[in-house]
């Protein structure tokens, strides 16, 4: 990668002098290709966040809304606490590592979710308990690569093509992730599976300034397998790099005390 | 009258030859009786052990229910059905001996630190000891309101044991988390390991109040019939029933456990194969020996036929000592297979120095294999023994009738 880097210095040192938040000269490298998707990646995490969010879960039966407070630091902790309904409140996720533990106020029990589980529903929502551990490591488990650069419904737009790496623990088999050029807001991902069927496609849209970052306020995954059903999030609001004091992600913060 | 004397007198003319023949076709029918005996045992067995384990003869669902098992899928649709009195109507059938409501659910069963995925089956005590025997009726006896069985494998993952508390969280049918705590009753071995993996039982109000489901809504009725093999006949008879819920589907063993269903047809189509084979062995023993005895009696036969008897006669002659040659088998063969037969079904063919503990087709096989009569397939092998021996009789009576009086006359006299 830095020998194909040094072919192009001239363009290698402008990005370094711009910053990688720029748009890029030409066709970027493999290199830039992963910057691109790692500030994707990082867009609504920052160092840290803390945000509130509507969760709008519909099915084929139902369709429901929640509020969560979502705390995150790093690519490692997170935790979510359901605010509304009032049936709800107090439900939340603690995500620590590769650790997920559910807290049920109902019971007034906490869970770890065992492996077993990863791919079971969170929360009832379209995702997987699994996505909460997974999502920020694109980078690290995907080879990336431009797959298409051009226009599509009108904007100019890169198409990345992630594959697994070897190794990689990952559930999906490819990922096309679209971002628009101008200021690289992603407009979609679409995951395969590992047999090459498209498995769910996540939208984005609502671009809003939030804490002095543009960001997807909106973000809409549906499922493939079942044509109707979505789970959407909307950021109401979204503070970056707040300090965050290091109890909250710990199982007693997880039960509300 | 003087046709069946002279064949009954003809059979003992050689009586060494003729008691040979006879042990032949003994033997063979001895074989079949015993064949087709310790077969339908394994027909019996695999389809006590594949149905009465969990399935039952027949079941009733929504008709989009299976394979995926989804939770709205109820019977009679979302607004379910007044499924105790379709329960009362359905034992009143004089088939069935027993029904079982059920509603299946899949969640998370956790101990605290310790969790494990579970299908959670709601089952009413009194009627699920009738129908199934995954687990047994002491057990589900235990099942108290609140309660949970879990199946041993699960119960260790959990490190749970009898009186513990379980919580249980599932994606209830309401879009909410379901969430509740049960007291561990039992812990069950059923037997298949996978299932000790991954199931636990509960009360169908308490999987309800879980899932969210109102009383109305469950999931599958489990019926036990008296005769498993007439069971297409007996979910005809249910489907036409007035008054049934909307959108369901009467379903049989043969439905639900396809591979036990395929191989029992297979198992059925190599005994008919090697009965064939058999019945063909035997009757060319019985044509060797009706061509000995009609060659060696060209000469009589001729004669017979010169003095003018029918030629019709002559060959009903020959097939008469055929037939006798056979039914003396017939008879000697029941009696050594009924023997066998006592043996089998009472001792049965331990199977375990060959196989070991053994699982086929869905089901789990006892090591100890026991006959049991298929009369049907008996009889079917007595007539074919019959009609291959008469064939095999035909041949050589149509040759010598046919030989020219004149020609016959001159033969050699072998006696």
């Amino acid at each position: 990668m830095m020998c194909r880097n040094m072919r192009y210095p001239i363009v290698t040192l402008l990005l370094i002098l711009l910053g990688a938040t720029s748009a890029p000269f030409g066709q970027p490298s493999q290199k830039e290709a992963r910057e691109i998707i790692d500030k994707v990646d990082r867009l609504l995490r920052g160092d840290s966040s803390l945000g509130w969010v509507e969760m709008t879960v519909a099915t084929r039966q139902w369709k429901r809304t929640t509020e969560l407070r979502i705390w995150s630091e790093g690519t490692e902790k997170v935790l979510v606490r359901v605010e509304a309904p009032k049936k709800d409140q107090g439900t939340a996720t603690l995500r620590v590592g590769d650790n997920i533990w559910n807290y049920l106020p109902k019971i007034d029990r906490v869970i770890r979710i065992p492996t077993s589980m990863m791919m079971a529903s969170w929360m009832g929502s379209h995702f997987t308990n699994d996505d909460l551990v997974k999502d920020s490591r694109l980078i690290r488990d995907y080879d990336i690569k431009i797959d298409f650069e051009g226009t599509r419904d009108r904007v100019e737009v890169y198409e990345f093509f992630l594959t697994p790496r070897p190794e990689a623990p990952v559930v999906w088999g490819r990922i096309i992730y679209q971002i628009r050029k101008s200021d690289l807001m992603p407009i979609s991902g679409k995951f395969y599976g590992e047999d090459g069927q498209l498995k769910r496609v996540a939208n984005f849209s609502e671009y809003e300034t939030m804490d002095g970052r543009l960001v997807p306020t909106r973000m809409r995954m549906s499922p493939e397998d079942k044509p109707g059903e979505y789970t959407e999030m909307k950021y109401k609001e979204l503070d970056f790099d707040v300090k965050i004091p290091e109890k909250v992600f710990s199982l007693n913060s997880l039960r509300g005390s | 009258m003087i046709v069946v004397r002279l064949g009954w007198r003809n059979l003992w003319r050689n009586s060494r030859r003729s008691l040979i023949t006879i042990a032949g076709i003994a033997f063979a029918f001895a074989f079949l009786i015993a064949m087709i005996g310790l077969a339908r045992g394994l027909v019996v067995q695999l389809l006590r052990n594949g149905t009465e384990l969990m399935v039952g003869h027949i079941q009733i669902h929504d008709r989009d229910y299976l394979p995926d098992r989804d939770i709205y899928e109820t019977v009679g649709n979302l607004e379910g059905h007044d499924w105790p009195r379709l329960l009362e109507r359905l034992e009143r059938h004089p088939q069935i001996l027993a029904v079982s409501p059920r509603v299946f659910g899949f969640g998370l069963l956790s101990t605290g630190e310790q969790s494990a995925g579970a299908q959670i089956i709601g089952v009413d005590p009194r009627h699920e000891a009738e129908v199934s025997r995954l687990v047994d009726a002491n057990a589900l006896a235990k099942l108290r309101p609140g309660s949970l069985l879990l199946g041993v494998t699960l119960a260790q993952e959990l490190n749970a044991s009898e009186g513990d508390e379980v919580a249980a969280v599932t994606q209830a049918a309401d879009g909410t988390l379901g969430n509740e705590l049960f007291k561990v009753a039992g812990i069950v071995r059923t037997g298949l390991a996978y299932l000790d993996r991954s199931v636990a039982f509960s009360r169908i109000d308490d999987l309800q109040l879980l899932l969210a489901l109102e009383p109305s809504r469950i999931h599958e009725i489990a019926i036990r019939i008296q005769d498993p093999l007439g069971a297409a006949e007996v979910g005809r008879q249910i489907s036409q029933m007035q008054g049934l819920p909307t959108g369901i589907v009467v379903q049989t063993w043969r439905d639900l456990l396809p591979q036990l269903s395929e191989y029992l047809e297979l198992a059925g189509g190599a005994n008919a194969f090697i009965i064939g084979l058999v019945v063909i062995f035997a009757a060319f023993g019985v044509l060797n020996t009706m061509m000995m005895a009609t060659f060696e009696r060209i000469r009589e036969i001729g004669m017979l036929n010169s003095f003018g008897m029918r030629p019709a006669l002559i060959t009903l002659t020959i097939m008469l000592e055929a037939l006798f040659l056979a039914l003396l088998g017939l008879a000697a063969g029941f009696g050594v297979g009924a023997v066998m037969m006592h043996y089998f079904s009472v001792y049965g063919l331990d199977l375990t120095r060959w196989t070991g503990q053994l699982t086929m087709v869905q089901a789990r096989v006892d090591p100890v294999l026991k006959a049991a009569w298929n009369w049907n397939a008996v009889i079917g092998a007595a007539i074919s023994l019959c009609v291959a021996t008469l064939i095999a009789a035909y041949l050589p009576a149509r040759r010598a009738v046919r030989v020219d009086p004149v020609e016959a006359l001159r033969a050699p006299v072998l006696q």
